[in-house]
């Protein structure tokens, strides 16, 4: 069954070409095109989940390019770890493109979105089933393609137009730093297959600079700092497209890379560290962002490189499977968060937090799911949330690590506190504006009931009360994973405490003093509210930095070829101008001089010639007789 | 007996005469005259040679008188020609008579 | 009687009437009146006529008085008159082509007399016998009758042809 695993990318691609070439003829049909293909590589997905079980693993499906002694192998990876993906990419995909055709329904550009959506499904799948280095980075690829197409889709505006771009050469930064790791490894090993890595040996500190250089590449991919500026942009993007690509897939995508080379790193334990401490900052930066932003998508998208910045210390400390956990149950929570602000926009017409407020009894279905997911990501116990939470923290104690654990600590709290914020002040308390909301169609309520389920129920499956089942899948066929953890009561307390107290101060900040206490807070910390607010002007500072340069750099190469280079085509053809106006005038004169002199040589033969015939018979006559005389006077020389 | 030469000689004179005064003269009435004293040369080439060199049927004689049939018809003709000419350009002068310059 | 003086006086007239038919032709052509040039004219076909009765061609002498000095001096005199107006005595009647042409005629009287010194004719033996009147007449009906209607043709058209040109002129 397994053996048919290579399918699963096919069908959204096939998706895709038909709503490329045929989207303006079947209109809203695309949609079903797009669904449909997404969900059968969802129950492909599962088959080959019970194909693994079963005991069919990895296989490989043939030669692909063979160039001198170098034959690259194409194959499929099929272990505990792409089966998880395949099953979060498929089911959340599915969901978030039923909600699409409610949220998309008035687009123009409605197939084409719906081809783009399905090339990403099949690019992500790709990139997840791809056996070797080679192959993953040409999804990888082709998954940024189809964020920067996603994100300037309404390419209209020109600040979705510079998003797509930003985004676009953001992580091109880490991508590069991922190719020259991958080809760092495969010139000391000859492979770029996983399998053949891992078993493969190498210099150290040559090893040790790859898996720096692969780990950039999850950093400009999952958003970390410094390369995370261009996912609080991407926010421009079609709201479905913010929760498909930048929460619960794509940037998952480099936590997933560490995963896949996580033997790598365990044993290079430099980058591991380095990965830790990467993914704690970032969690802690970008929630305290998060805690003063006022638009309801930037404010998720800073919860998302938090999270993810949770997921990648989760590893760095050596939680492989606390990491992974997070994966998933972010996926779905942070999904059901961008497609329930989805709806109040869609509801309301504006992103600014500050206009809206009471919405809760006008969108009910959305107002209870968004406090589900809100509940979910705090950490609260028994939402899937609190379990990976609660993993992450107790393996940086665990693994001595005090520091990671109380930033990762602190940044939970903030993490409660700035999602209820955001609750407090878009449910409950009054309207600030004067607009008027309608709750969203069917089409769209019910994918957010469905992920609300999953991110009640998600956790269970790693929690005690399964046994932990998820980690003991994850270490499925392998021996080299960690032991399962047994459950940590004191953590789970510290886990609770921390949820508890981050909304507890939300809730006395927004609904008991309404708005006094921020305003003083704003007051007395004007200088640190200003700074965070603005991002700590990160986004200024890359600008001076690299930007400016490379702007004036491209001016002067401009100036340089408008100058020099048009310059010298100008000159060449000034001179071929001025050679051809010589000619022009040799042609004129000294040509053409001659034509007329030899004209004017027979004109002045034939003037001296024509006064021979003067007309005058008598004349004539004279020369006929004197030409008679010469006649006869030569017959007498004895001439001819 | 007068010798053939000398009768010939007569004619060469009287030839070259009339040859001077067709090229020379500048009335065309002059011109035709001259041209009359040239073809009576050319008969007296003819009566002699005729005489002195004759079959007996006197076909030079009688070649003399065609010829002189002859001439008095050009002149005829000429003296006509001469007088349209004169009637519409009032001049008869050989000289002014040059259409036919280039 | 001697007919070698007889033969003797009958050459020195020759020769005095040939010299005056040169001196006359000369003056023919050098006058500048027109009337006497056509006087002239008539002097040296008389001439002329002369030195045919020297050759034996009687009839031809009397036609050649009869049709030329009778008849082409007459038209010439009257066309001369008819156009009188513009021949004044003192206009030059020789153009410009004069010297020129009294060489080339020279030039061309010398070789012709060269030519003819060179020739070998039996030059004193007339051997041809004389035609009488009949003989010329009956040679011109037969054999050579061809020419004859052949310059009869010729008169018509000259006739015609005179009367055409000088008619047209009064329309």
């Amino acid at each position: 069954m397994v053996k048919y695993a290579h399918l699963i990318p096919i069908f959204p691609f096939l998706a895709f070409t038909v709503n490329i070439l045929f989207g303006r003829r079947i209109k809203k049909a695309s949609a079903l095109v797009s669904i449909a293909a997404s969900f059968v590589a969802l129950l492909f997905s599962i088959i080959t989940l019970f194909g693994l079980l079963n005991g069919n693993g990895s296989y490989s499906l043939g030669k692909w390019l063979a160039f001198g002694s170098l034959t690259l192998n194409f194959g499929v990876m099929v272990d505990p770890l792409s089966c998880i993906m395949l099953l979060v990419v498929t089911t959340v995909g599915t969901l978030i493109q039923i909600y699409s055709i409610g949220y998309m329904h008035d687009d123009p550009r409605f197939s084409r979105f719906f081809a783009y959506m399905s090339l990403f499904t099949a690019s992500m799948l790709g990139l997840v089933l791809a056996d070797n280095l080679l192959a993953l980075f040409i999804f990888w690829e082709g998954v940024g393609l189809c964020s920067y197409l996603l994100i300037s889709f309404w390419f209209e505006r020109p600040s979705a137009a510079k998003a797509g771009m930003k985004a676009f050469i953001t992580t091109r930064i880490g991508d590069v730093g991922l190719l020259i790791g991958i080809l760092i490894l495969f010139s000391s090993t000859g492979t770029f297959s996983f399998s053949g890595l891992e078993h493969a040996g190498g210099n150290y500190a040559l090893f040790t600079v790859a898996a720096f250089l692969i780990f950039s590449g999850a950093v400009g991919k999952s958003a970390q700092f410094p390369l995370h500026v261009w996912l609080p942009d991407a926010m421009e993007g079609p709201t479905p497209v913010s929760a498909l690509i930048h929460a619960a897939t794509m940037v998952a995508a480099g936590v997933y890379l560490v995963g896949r080379t996580f033997w790598l790193f365990s044993s290079h334990p430099l980058s591991l560290i380095w990965v830790a401490y990467i993914g704690a900052i970032t969690a802690f930066f970008a929630a305290s962002i998060a805690t003063v932003n006022n638009d309801i998508k930037r404010i998720l998208a800073y919860s998302t490189i938090s999270q993810l910045g949770l997921m990648m210390m989760g590893l760095g400390v050596g939680g492989y499977s606390a990491g992974i956990f997070h994966l998933v149950t972010h996926a779905f929570f942070k999904a059901l968060l961008f497609l329930c602000a989805g709806s109040v926009i869609h509801a309301i017409g504006t992103q600014d937090i500050q206009k809206m407020g009471g919405l809760l009894p006008k969108l009910k279905v959305t107002g209870v799911t968004f406090i589900i997911a809100s509940l979910a990501i705090s950490g609260l116990p028994p939402f899937s949330g609190f379990w990976s939470k609660d993993e992450i923290l107790s393996e940086a104690l665990n693994t001595g690590h005090p520091v990671l654990f109380i930033i990762g600590a602190l940044t939970s709290v903030l993490t409660a506190f700035y999602i209820f914020r955001l609750i407090f002040l878009v449910l409950f308390g009054k309207m600030r504006s004067e607009l008027h909301p309608h709750e969203s169609p069917k089409v769209m309520i019910i994918p957010l009931s469905i992920l609300a389920l999953f991110s009640i129920f998600m956790g269970f499956i790693g929690s005690p009360f399964t046994g932990y089942a998820f980690q003991g899948f994850l270490r499925f066929g392998t021996a080299s994973m960690p032991a399962a953890p047994r459950p940590d009561h004191f953590m789970m307390a510290v886990s609770t405490l921390i949820a508890v107290s981050g909304i507890g101060l939300a809730y006395s900040v927004y609904i008991l003093n309404n708005k006094i206490l921020p305003d003083s807070f704003r007051a007395k910390f004007a200088l640190l509210y200003r700074v965070v607010y603005n991002k700590y002007y990160i986004d200024e500072i890359y600008e001076f930095i690299f930007i400016r340069p490379c702007i004036l750099l491209s001016n002067l190469a401009f100036r340089f070829d408008s100058s020099v280079v048009d310059g010298a085509v100008n000159k060449s053809a000034g001179i071929t101008v001025m050679i051809s106006e010589l000619k022009s005038w040799f042609d004129m004169y000294i040509v053409d001089g001659i034509v007329n002199l030899t004209a004017k040589i027979i004109n002045a033969f034939s003037r001296l010639l024509q006064l021979i015939q003067t007309g005058l018979i008598q004349f004539y006559l004279l020369v006929a007789i004197l030409g008679l005389v010469a006649i006869i006077l030569f017959k007498f020389m004895g001439g001819v | 007996m007068i010798p053939l030469d000398h009768f010939l000689i007569l004619g060469a004179i009287l030839f070259s005469i009339g040859i001077f005064g067709v090229l020379t003269r500048r009335s065309a009435i002059g011109i035709l005259m001259s041209i009359e004293l040239i073809l009576n040369t050319a008969n007296i080439n003819f009566i002699a040679f005729n005489k002195f060199l004759g079959a007996g049927d006197g076909l030079g004689q009688i070649f003399a008188l065609l010829v002189i049939t002859i001439a008095a018809a050009s002149a005829v003709i000429g003296l006509v020609l001469i007088i349209a000419v004169y009637r519409n350009t009032k001049n008869i002068f050989a000289e002014n008579i040059n259409l036919m310059k280039w | 009687m001697n007919s070698g003086l007889i033969q003797q006086l009958s050459s020195s007239v020759f020769y005095i009437i040939a010299g005056l038919t040169v001196f006359f032709a000369i003056r023919l052509v050098i006058s500048r009146n027109i009337f006497h040039s056509a006087i002239f004219l008539a002097m040296v076909l008389m001439g002329v006529a002369c030195v045919y009765l020297y050759l034996g061609a009687e009839f031809l002498a009397i036609a050649q008085v009869l049709i030329y000095v009778g008849a082409i001096v007459i038209l010439f005199l009257f066309v001369i008159m008819l156009t009188a107006s513009i021949h004044d005595r003192a206009i030059s009647q020789m153009n410009k082509q004069v010297l020129i042409s009294a060489a080339g005629a020279a030039a061309f009287l010398l070789l012709i007399i060269k030519v003819i010194k060179a020739g070998s004719w039996q030059a004193n033996n007339p051997s041809a016998p004389e035609l009488s009147i009949k003989e010329l007449g009956k040679s011109l009906m037969t054999t050579y009758v061809l020419p004859f209607e052949a310059i009869s043709l010729i008169l018509i058209a000259v006739l015609v042809g005179a009367i055409v040109i000088a008619k047209s002129g009064k329309r």
